[in-house]
């Protein structure tokens, strides 16, 4: 088994960004910067709230204009993890437009579908530069937002791994 | 794509579950017969089959049917499944990664101008 068949984490993304690590800070913490860039393609972002302190919560809506009218996407979620210019952890889950956390079923997605994700953004200052690693994981219904669920699931890829690599 | 999403929403379903994981962990360890895997908990052995039952509907073990005490096996297809569907994600992230590039490109001119 490659490396590549199971990732370790859900989606880990690393990249380097020619600004200073403040900045992409901002890009991920003030609203005007993070509605700039934020969504699938296509989608623009008209709401996005975000109280940046651990237990602050997060409201963000992505709209798609398309002939047969508009359709909003509103996700929110609690920050987990805030240490400026360093370390950004926060959950995030289908919700109304007044943040109630919406299941995942009445969404129209099959049971069991993850019903919150947790995205991390890992920053390091290279001296005008930023390398960003971004892991975004996703945590079934009924298994709470606590992570542990990721966690045991590294344990058990890391096993699998082990025990794959030895034969 | 129907019948895709109910695999995955069965693996999912089977995962989340403590006990389960822990089996799991135990079989990608090598095969183990019903009686070991019940070892480490304080569990009836009839609650332990049930798990078993689950993880094995989900397609993430296998039970052997010729030997008597009929050994569990892990099987990581749908893990692996849970790993592609994923990757839909990562295209979001990094098509919006392009646009932060381009958006801190533009405030970088700005500032330039401005100065």
């Amino acid at each position: 088994m490659s490396d590549n068949t199971i990732s370790k984490d859900a989606v880990v993304i690393e990249r380097t960004f020619e600004a200073a690590v403040d900045l992409i800070w901002q890009m991920w913490t003030q609203p005007e910067h993070f509605k700039k860039w934020y969504g699938p393609k296509g989608f623009t972002i008209p709401v996005a709230e975000m109280d940046v302190r651990v237990g602050g919560k997060r409201l963000v809506c992505m709209e798609m204009q398309r002939p047969d009218g508009n359709m909003k996407m509103w996700t929110t979620g609690i920050h987990t993890t805030v240490i400026p210019n360093e370390h950004l952890g926060y959950t995030e889950s289908m919700a109304d437009e007044k943040g109630n956390v919406v299941s995942p079923s009445a969404m129209g997605m099959p049971e069991g579908y993850p019903a919150a994700t947790e995205v991390t953004v890992l920053l390091e200052d290279l001296g005008g530069r930023t390398k960003m690693v971004m892991t975004h994981a996703g945590m079934p219904a009924g298994s709470g937002a606590d992570g542990g669920w990721n966690q045991a699931f590294d344990k058990l890829v890391d096993h699998i791994k082990a025990v794959s690599n030895n034969k | 794509m129907r019948s895709d999403d109910d695999k995955l929403s069965q693996t999912f379903a089977a995962l989340a579950n403590s006990t389960r994981r822990a089996i799991l962990a135990r079989l990608a360890e090598g095969e183990a017969t019903v009686n070991e895997l019940a070892e480490p908990f304080s569990m009836s052995l009839p609650a332990i089959s049930k798990h078993i039952r689950v993880l094995e509907h989900a397609g993430l073990i296998t039970q052997g049917q010729k030997a008597q005490y009929r050994p569990c096996t892990i099987d990581v297809t749908p893990l692996e499944e849970i790993s592609k569907w994923t990757e839909q994600y990562r295209h979001i992230w990094d098509a919006s990664f392009d646009r932060m590039d381009n958006y801190i490109n533009q405030l970088n001119n700005q500032e330039n101008k401005n100065e």
